[in-house]
């Protein structure tokens, strides 16, 4: 028999399968599939979604036969299967429902479309459709080599990686070094950090490598999208083809709408690519804190894989520490002297050329937000602190500061534990650099940063 | 007073639009098979299609409707999945015959072209062969809504 392994990218979700089965009273039924999950050597999974025929079927009759496609040649394979148990929870569950359920929340679906159990099937033969072969035969040999070709994890690639995470000595310069390093050394192009914001669960895109817009500030909700359902679970996702899936679940999501089993529209605008063929979602978890999640995208269907799932879940455990250990030692040392020339960051880049000759920045109070000529900057921490800087700039000259006077500044109301005041100086830098590179912080070393204006700045206060 | 036909005008248009078509048969131990159509034609009475296959397909598919001649096809539309499934009772097979090859083609070709709707390039699919064909005559004998989720399986109105 053909080994279930070999037809790994079969069970990525790319090309949907058939599900035939048979009633008690011989009448038989075929099913279109978005997913089907391979178990181990013997076994499959299959969703159960709703209670439909197949499931009626099924309950009756276990035998049953599937078909799918292999993603790289279209070749079409039976299975021959029969029906073992439905498992409703476990590792096998949580990961087909964490999928599911991440697809749904994209379409508006969350609650509607879940997981109702997964059925696991035993493998009894998996024949080739011999004469069912999408890619011209001349092509096959070509599509394997290249998959057989990808080898990303070395060992060296991996120390690599790790060395050039240990150089880092800011908060900022571990993010920036982490998403190069992934784009580098690993080729992942699209890639996000989020740490957690200021409202609970809640999470912010603090750095982010390989979008056109940087989107810096983004707000994500747990288990909202595939980084929500990854904060919410603290487990990884992979989706390999979401552009099928999401056809399956729209497919869903239209007839829900019909009953008025969900409203017109509660699709929720989340950060990263616009419409992403592969996701993974990793948790950066220190013990079981949630200390931030990774996000890898591409355009590209099936360019993540399973292999890669693994081995960014133990490198997400040592990113989560690099995070955790960065922020303490900044903030242990934040001292006020001067540091040491070997901790110095590099001199900051020339600042870009001036585009506005006078800007207007206004703080609303009560939306706690900061408008810069009317156009939306930042809000929450990250606006309180932006106008305190502007403030002591214009009365008092001030341009060096230090995180330390800040956490002990009781104007900007820092909670005592845990006050992610280092993020949230990210977040307002990159924001700025985003939205108004006329205003720059710079940092100035290990927990001192200078605030740069690069144009005249107008300050109004509003209710 | 006239019947409804079972197969809506629009219905048939659907099913000649060019599908992803799957056959469900079964044997005598109720062990169920699977078999890609590459067409469909729906006859005039609206009740009765004859379905076209790969003739590779034909002695599988022969041996369990030649014994057991219910049948279920689900239709599906790639890039909307909108669906539908009809099962009927096998009545006939015989060879495509060459009058009928063109319709064939330009079913199999709508279908590739909806499948390049969703990203899967035509070099992807010249491998497919939808001739020489076998065609399978069939009784259709109930519809059902196949679009995924609330309300699929439910009988078509």
């Amino acid at each position: 028999m053909i080994r279930l392994e070999s037809l790994a990218a079969c069970f990525q979700g790319l090309i949907p399968a058939w599900l035939c089965t048979c009633a008690r009273d011989g009448t038989p039924n075929a099913a279109i599939l978005s997913h089907v999950d391979y178990v181990d050597a013997r076994h499959i999974a299959l969703s159960f979604q709703f209670f439909n025929k197949s499931k009626r079927n099924i309950d009756e009759n276990p035998q049953a036969m599937v078909r799918i496609l292999h993603p790289d040649t279209l070749q079409s394979y039976a299975l021959r299967l029969r029906f073992v148990r439905t498992e409703t929870e476990g590792p096998l569950f949580e990961s087909m429902r964490l999928r599911i359920e991440a697809i749904a929340s994209y379409s508006g679906l969350k609650g509607i479309f879940k997981l109702l159990g997964a059925d696991v099937y035993e493998v009894l033969s998996v024949t080739p459709i011999v004469h069912e072969v999408g890619l011209p035969r001349a092509a096959v040999a070509k599509a394997q080599a290249a998959g057989d070709a990808r080898v990303p994890f070395t060992m060296k690639a991996l120390q690599e990686f790790s060395e050039q995470i240990q150089q880092a000595t800011t908060l900022d310069c571990l993010l920036e070094a982490i998403l190069e390093t992934l784009e580098k050394i690993f080729g992942f192009r699209q890639a996000m950090i989020l740490l957690p914001g200021e409202s609970p669960e809640r999470l912010e895109m603090i750095a982010s490598r390989g979008y056109p817009e940087g989107g810096v500030g983004s707000e994500v909700g747990f288990g909202e999208g595939i980084i929500g359902m990854v904060a919410e679970a603290r487990k990884p996702i992979r989706i390999a083809g979401m552009l099928r899936q999401m056809l399956y679940a729209n497919a869903v999501a239209q007839r829900a709408r019909e009953r008025g089993l969900c409203p017109e529209d509660r699709r929720i605008p989340l950060p990263g690519l616009a419409n992403p063929e592969s996701q993974l979602g990793i948790p950066l978890l220190v013990h079981d804190e949630l200390v931030g999640v990774l996000c890898i995208e591409s355009d590209e269907p099936y360019r993540l894989h399973e292999e890669d799932r693994a081995y960014l879940e133990v490198l997400g455990g040592y990113l989560a520490i690099a995070i955790q250990n960065t922020l303490l030692r900044e903030r242990a040392d934040e001292a006020e002297e001067p540091l040491p020339a070997r901790h110095r960051p590099p001199a900051a880049a020339a600042p870009p050329p001036v585009r506005r000759a006078r800007i207007e920045v206004a703080h609303y109070r009560t939306d706690e937000c900061i408008l810069v000529d009317g156009e939306y900057l930042v809000r929450g921490l990250p606006a309180k602190l932006l106008w305190k800087l502007l403030r002591e700039h214009e009365t008092e000259a001030q341009v060096e500061f230090t995180n330390r006077r800040l956490r002990l500044d009781k104007s900007l109301a820092l909670p005592a534990f845990k006050d992610n005041l280092e993020s949230r100086l990210i977040l307002l830098r990159r924001r700025l650099e985003e939205r108004c590179p006329e205003i720059r912080i710079v940092p100035a070393g290990r927990g001192r940063f200078r605030l740069e204006l690069n144009t005249a700045v107008t300050l109004a206060e509003r209710p | 007073m006239a019947t409804k036909p079972l197969i809506s005008d629009e219905l048939a248009n659907f099913l000649h639009s060019g599908l992803a078509i799957m056959a469900a048969t079964r044997d005598g131990a109720l062990q169920p098979d699977g078999a890609w159509a590459w067409a469909a034609r729906v006859h005039e009475d609206r009740a009765h299609l004859t379905v076209y296959f790969n003739a590779k397909d034909a002695p599988g598919l022969l041996r369990n409707l030649e014994a057991h001649p219910e049948i279920a096809l689900a239709c599906d539309l790639p890039s909307s999945h909108r669906a539908c499934q009809v099962k009927g009772r096998f009545t006939a097979s015989r060879r495509a015959r060459p009058a009928e090859r063109a319709e064939i083609e330009r079913q199999a070709k709508a279908f590739v072209v909806d499948l390049e709707r969703i990203g899967i390039p035509q070099a992807m699919t010249d491998g497919w062969k939808c001739w020489p064909s076998v065609a399978i005559e069939l009784r259709v004998t109930q519809l059902f809504e196949q679009t995924p989720g609330p309300g699929t399986g439910e009988p078509m109105r």
